[in-house]
């Protein structure tokens, strides 16, 4: 077992490394001269020792490998360089504004959650064909929805018309609990869409995978009821191959974070992402590719280590005490 | 047959698919008892419909499939009315069905122990503690060794035979009256299959069950059940007790199931005496006695009227048109 | 017992009409499919069909709600939505079709290479196909916005890119079972030369799963424009493209919050009726997915 966790966790770390290699390469790369953005647009009648001093001052003037050393150097240490724009430390903006995201995150997760597994657990105790279309349809509209469209949406009903709802900004949940998680509400509903439809449909196949297994008929002719039949037997199995969802679910999160903190106007990681596309600041860009790598790679190692722990056919295998 | 009043009394039993493109009836009206204790075999090809026979004793028939109609009376309470919630108290514990596909049958994420122990549980007030007990005793009863042990192992740490022994277990955990085995060692290679048998009949004596089993494996038929019914295309066409049946079958279909099989002292150089044709498809029933395009000795009868029961000396039935004068040329 | 005589060689059955016959037992992907063509009638014909000009302004009726004479209502302009949401949609449509094109042209051609070569060919580019798998797709667009620009060309590279790998995948997938076949076997061995057999064989049976994934590719292109214009980062003005109509409804909310609704209803619709079109045909073409 340790074996399998030391190995899994050691091919994740090269992993990451050769990331931070491959988007650090990507972007000096990538035609376009920050230096020149900095300046506006344009290098025409501009001192060239100016340009020198800019050049020494974003770190350019160095050699590739040097410029790559010195970035990973700094990360180590928690330093992620600084953003081109603005000469900030990256370090300080992405600790500024990872509270408004995480909170948003979270709070979507547990929301889709909260709505996809009892919602496929109850379609597959109840077999109601209306009920099954109902999810279907609301999985189908989930899919095509971008967060945008469902964020205006909601914005227009709660916050506009109803004006229940804060429809942006950001409060800090630990300076106000409950004006923080009214902020958030709109926003993760939005984001827990993004989320909860692929969830459901890849949970609502594999339940109905596990119920025409066998030991589902075991379980019934044991002479348990539908509802123990389905939480006791389907779902644990039906979990297994659905926690590839997992890394559905972190993708779904990063990418439809980034719009809806954007709709509800959040100050998180999210609309600092796209800020730094604009200003090409690939200071910040490169440290926040990097960070979404690293969330991947970092949720595709517990979908690993989970299926380890989960499936007992896996987990004594590893151990070396199956037949 | 003897004169007990019948634990399970199988009256008319219709099973039907309403599917798309029109119902299908795979179990055409059957009907039959089982006494207490009595060991019953149900015999016949693929495509019979004793699976689903079995199936809707326990009401486990996936849908579309349902009862199209008749009764099962267990005990003289009629299965076919009671409710879902009812009807799940019965399974396991006064009726339970035992698999044909052990490597699947058992959920592959919990214990062996846990499973039976639920089975247990179901049906009984106990403490854990002593559903555990009683559990790692009956995987000593079919044979497991070291059932302490094992009962915190998971099936796929098993072979095929001792699942089975597993399920058989959990089956007659709640000791119930009856027990179906439906095709229990069609998976299992010849010597385990034996064994697996044995085990039934040692543990339906000790445990005062009836028993149906169903199989297409004549032989065990033979040595195991005390009667035989047969069938066919959805119906049973011949009921007897299984000496007479395998020494001095009535019904062509027997005769003919009988004749098929290889025996040592075969002749080679004879080709192998095979039923032409094919059993028929639930939907495609022939007119008249099902069996007719393929039955040697059918004559013009057989093509329009469909053969009621002829009830024979000695408590044998037979659905067949000839069936009084086979009967007549067989008895001596 | 009557045997039939089975031809050695199974012939191929033609797929084509069969979904059409389909279609027909699923409502919703008709249902889809009509929606779908009614919304490309309208933007290919918006000459015709659009009610005003996308461009006239009416500065008496300004943020105007939904009304017979506008029924998307008007923006801060006073230029009907209807009509800017029809003509809006050729850049959508084109940006997309062009995406789809670029993405199946080059996804195909990937993917069949290294189906046919196999060996480290095979591995190697399947592994760069496999580094972009999972990663939100929104991300990896804003990376390849800040690299190339906005401009339509760009646009239409950078979501080509974008699906190009997944569609490399399907495509692999596809040759290689084609590859499998008595029916290739057979006309290997007797001589037919290579690209005689992919043309005449292999593509007309790998063109419809590829076909049926194209128009969920251009589902997502469509998404992925839009999400892009909003942010500011797509289509830029005085282009207007669905996302962009959505970004200005968005920066109008409060004059008037029926402003963003209707695009985004319309991306909406639009993307809901190719995915439901693409899962039907992928459920009739790909017997994988059955």
């Amino acid at each position: 077992m340790i074996q399998y966790v030391a190995r899994r966790v050691g091919t994740s770390i090269v992993l990451l490394f050769f990331s931070s290699i491959v988007i650090f390469c990507l972007m000096r790369v990538i035609p376009g001269d920050p230096t020149i953005t900095k300046l506006g647009g344009s290098i025409q009648g501009v001192d060239p020792r100016a340009l020198q001093a800019i050049r020494h001052q974003l770190g350019l003037d160095q050699s590739i490998p040097e410029q790559y050393v010195h970035w990973l150097g700094g990360i180590v240490h928690g330093d992620f360089g600084r953003s081109y724009y603005s000469q900030f430390p990256v370090t300080t903006l992405i600790t500024e504004r990872i509270g408004a995201t995480a909170e948003l995150a979270i709070c979507a997760l547990v929301i889709a959650l909260g709505i996809a597994i009892p919602a496929a657990t109850l379609g597959t105790i109840w077999r109601n064909r209306f009920f099954d279309a109902l999810l279907s349809g609301f999985t189908a509209i989930g899919l095509a929805t971008p967060a945008f469209v469902s964020g205006i949406l909601l914005i227009v009903v709660f916050g506009v018309k109803l004006g229940w709802l804060p429809t942006q900004g950001y409060v800090s949940f630990e300076a106000h609990p409950l004006e923080s998680l009214k902020g958030v509400l709109l926003p993760a509903i939005t984001l827990s869409i993004v989320v909860a439809a692929p969830v459901l449909r890849v949970l609502r196949a594999s339940l109905i995978d596990v119920e025409s297994a066998s030991y589902t008929r075991t379980a019934a002719g044991k002479g348990l009821v539908r509802w123990q039949v389905v939480l006791r037997h389907v779902l644990p199995n039906a979990a297994i191959p659905a926690l590839t969802t997992i890394g559905i679910v972190i993708g779904g999160l990063l990418g439809g974070a980034v719009i809806t903190e954007y709709v509800f106007a959040r100050p998180g990681l999210g609309t600092l992402m796209v800020d730094s596309v604009y200003q090409r600041d690939y200071g910040v860009l490169q440290a926040l590719v990097l960070l979404a790598a690293a969330a991947f790679i970092l949720s595709s190692l517990v979908v690993d280590l989970l299926y380890g722990v989960i499936d007992p056919r896996l987990r004594l295998r590893v151990r070396g005490e199956a037949r | 047959m003897s004169e007990q009043t019948p634990i399970l009394d199988v009256r008319d039993l219709h099973v039907e698919f309403p599917l798309p493109g029109g119902t299908i009836t795979p179990v055409r009206g059957v009907s039959f008892t089982l006494d207490p204790r009595q060991r019953l075999g149900i015999v016949g090809e693929s495509g019979s419909g004793k699976s689903l026979t079995a199936l809707s004793l326990m009401r486990l028939l996936s849908p579309p499939g349902r009862i199209g109609g008749g009764e099962v009376l267990l005990d003289g309470q009629d299965l076919t009315k009671l409710s879902e919630r009812e009807m799940a108290r019965v399974r396991g514990g006064k009726l339970a069905l035992v698999y044909q596909d052990p490597m699947s049958s058992l959920n592959p994420v919990q214990t062996i122990g846990r499973q039976i122990v639920e089975a247990i549980r179901t049906h009984e007030d106990v403490s854990r503690r002593a559903a555990r007990d009683r559990a790692i005793d009956l995987l000593g009863e079919v044979g497991l060794p070291q059932p302490a042990k094992r009962f915190d192992s998971y099936p796929h740490q098993f072979s095929g035979g001792m699942r089975q022994r597993v399920m058989i277990a959990m089956a007659i955990s709640a000791g119930p009256d009856v027990l179906i085995a439906d095709e229990p060692t069609t998976a299992l290679d010849v010597t385990t299959q034996a064994r697996i048998i044995d085990l039934l009949g040692r543990l339906v004596d000790e445990h005062d069950m009836a028993v149906i089993l169903i199989t297409h494996d004549l032989g065990v038929a033979a040595s195991f059940c005390d009667d035989v019914h047969v069938m066919y295309a959805g119906r049973i066409v011949e009921k007897s007790s299984s000496e007479p049946l395998f020494h001095q079958p009535v019904h062509p279909y027997t005769e003919a199931l009988l004749n098929a099989i290889c025996r040592l002292d075969f002749d080679v150089t004879k080709p192998i005496a095979a039923i032409p044709g094919q059993p028929p498809a639930p939907q495609a029933i022939p007119e008249g006695c099902p069996f007719h395009p393929r039955c040697p000795y059918a004559f013009q009868k057989c093509t329009g009227d469909v053969p009621g029961v002829t009830v024979l000396p000695n408590g044998r039935e037979a659905e067949c048109h000839l069936a009084a004068d086979r009967a007549g040329a067989v008895v001596a | 017992m009557t045997t039939v005589a089975e031809p050695l060689i199974q012939a191929r059955p033609r797929r084509r009409l069969r979904f059409l016959s389909q279609l027909a037992r699923r409502p919703s992907a008709a249902i889809a499919a009509v929606v779908f063509a009614a919304i490309v009638f309208c933007v290919v014909f918006a000459g015709v069909v659009a009610p005003y000009s996308p461009n006239s302004f009416d500065y008496s009726h300004l943020y105007a709600t939904p009304s017979w004479a506008h029924p998307f209502g008007t923006d801060e302009l006073g230029r009907d939505l209807l009509s800017r949401v029809m003509y809006g949609g050729r850049t959508t449509l084109e940006i997309a079709a062009f995406a789809v094109l670029v993405a199946m042209g080059g996804g195909a051609i990937w993917g069949f290479t290294a189906a046919y070569m196999r060996g480290w060919v095979d591995e190697i580019l399947m592994r760069v196909a496999d580094l972009t798998l999972g990663m939100p797709v929104i991300l990896l667009a804003l990376v390849l916005v800040a690299a190339f620009g906005s401009s339509t060309a760009s646009l239409v590279l950078i979501l080509g890119i974008l699906f190009m790998p997944a569609t490399a995948r399907l495509a692999r997938a596809a040759l290689l079972s084609e590859l499998e076949t008595d029916y290739y076997l057979a006309a290997i061995s007797v001589g037919t030369p290579p690209w005689l057999i992919m043309l005449r064989e292999l593509l007309p049976n790998t063109g419809p799963i590829l076909i049926a994934r194209a128009s969920l590719v251009a589902a997502e292109a469509i998404f992925v424009e839009a999400s892009l214009s909003f942010v500011g980062l797509g289509v830029q003005p005085p282009a207007a493209s669905w996302g962009t109509l959505l970004q200005k409804g968005y920066s109008n909310l409060y004059q008037s919050y029926w402003y963003p609704v209707f695009p985004g209803l319309v991306i909406l619709v639009a993307v809901l009726s190719l995915n439901t079109l693409g899962d039907h045909l992928q459920r009739v073409f790909d017997p994988a997915k059955r």
